[in-house]
């Protein structure tokens, strides 16, 4: 499709939430593959995420600011992926809601310090049936972590991909990005 | 990027509280749009040759960040203004017809087999 004119085409987008705790690495690998840009949501709080953990003694707050970071990912002159990163604390969820909307698919990008901090946002995308690939990032680049031993942590079922990764690495990041994928083709193949 | 509310550090993840009125005063007060047709990744398209009537100085920022196709994410992070504020302002502007908005097939339904093979293997080779 045409946009307006002289404008150029319209490209076809597809949106990859990175979900991750603070601290995790969404920058860092959206970083590895694209430009980053940054962007912020002013929230009118609502009753189902006050009073939740650490919103304790801020009543009389009418909005809450978060700041999200994406990156665009130009595959060709049709094709546009947007990565964007989410904070994966459930007083984020209002965020959640608004980026599985439409989204191919998501990234749970885990950080073995704070393994707990990973566990609403895996609730959330199973019972939303967003496609999703969790990724642990070993910060020192070392694989020190078993794969399996975080799985097991983790409770996440095996149909659902894991794998180790680093986060500033281009090749490794690649490979998240595309495990994704596939298994969205693998779930469009069953007819899932 | 005067928009952004004081204390803003791009770089930080931890929510800030801040008042309502500085962000949604350039909506008149409004705190959501006139339609839903966006979407984040929606793409703008700014309409050439329209009357040019006297807008704020935010709204033609908008306009120029969307000469060309970008996301309503994209408006956003240029304009320094909160994504919220952003929607209604780009709302608006489809309804006065300044802007064309198109939101992907994608975002409905998942791309085909074809598609995502063909996506594969560009991100392969990225």
């Amino acid at each position: 499709m045409m946009g307006a004119e002289g404008a150029g085409p319209v490209p076809d987008t597809l949106k990859i939430v990175i979900a991750g705790g603070f601290g995790a690495g969404k920058t860092t690998l959206v970083s590895a593959v694209s430009e980053v840009e940054s962007l912020h949501t002013e929230e009118v709080m609502t009753s189902e995420s006050v009073g939740v953990d650490d919103l304790d003694g801020v009543e009389g707050k009418a909005t809450t600011t978060v700041a999200l970071d994406f990156g665009r990912i130009t595959l060709d002159g049709s094709t546009v992926v947007y990565l964007f990163g989410t904070p994966g604390q459930r007083r984020f969820s209002f965020m959640w809601e608004e980026l599985a909307d439409g989204a191919l698919g998501a990234v749970v990008l885990a950080d073995t310090r704070r393994l707990t901090d990973s566990f609403d946002v895996i609730d959330f995308f199973e019972s939303r049936g967003v496609p999703f690939v969790v990724a642990v990032n070993c910060f020192d680049g070392q694989r020190t972590h078993r794969a399996d031993d975080v799985r097991v942590a983790l409770d996440v079922e095996e149909r659902v991909p894991l794998l180790l990764c680093d986060a500033r690495d281009r090749e490794s990041v690649k490979e998240v990005l595309t495990e994704l994928v596939a298994l969205v083709l693998r779930l469009e193949l069953s007819g899932a | 990027m005067e928009a952004v509310p004081p204390g803003w550090d791009p770089g930080q993840e931890e929510p800030f509280e801040s008042s309502l009125i500085r962000p949604y005063s350039l909506t008149g007060g409004r705190t959501r749009p006139s339609r839903s047709d966006f979407s984040v990744t929606s793409q703008v398209v700014a309409v050439p040759s329209v009357s040019q009537e006297r807008m704020d100085p935010e709204v033609e920022l908008i306009l120029s960040l969307c000469a060309r196709p970008v996301s309503m994410a994209e408006v956003a992070s240029r304009s320094g203004l909160p994504l919220g504020v952003v929607r209604i302002l780009l709302a608006d502007l489809l309804d006065q017809g300044y802007v064309t908005v198109r939101t992907s097939d994608w975002e409905r339904r998942r791309p085909d087999a074809g598609t995502l093979r063909s996506v594969l293997e560009r991100i392969r080779q990225l």
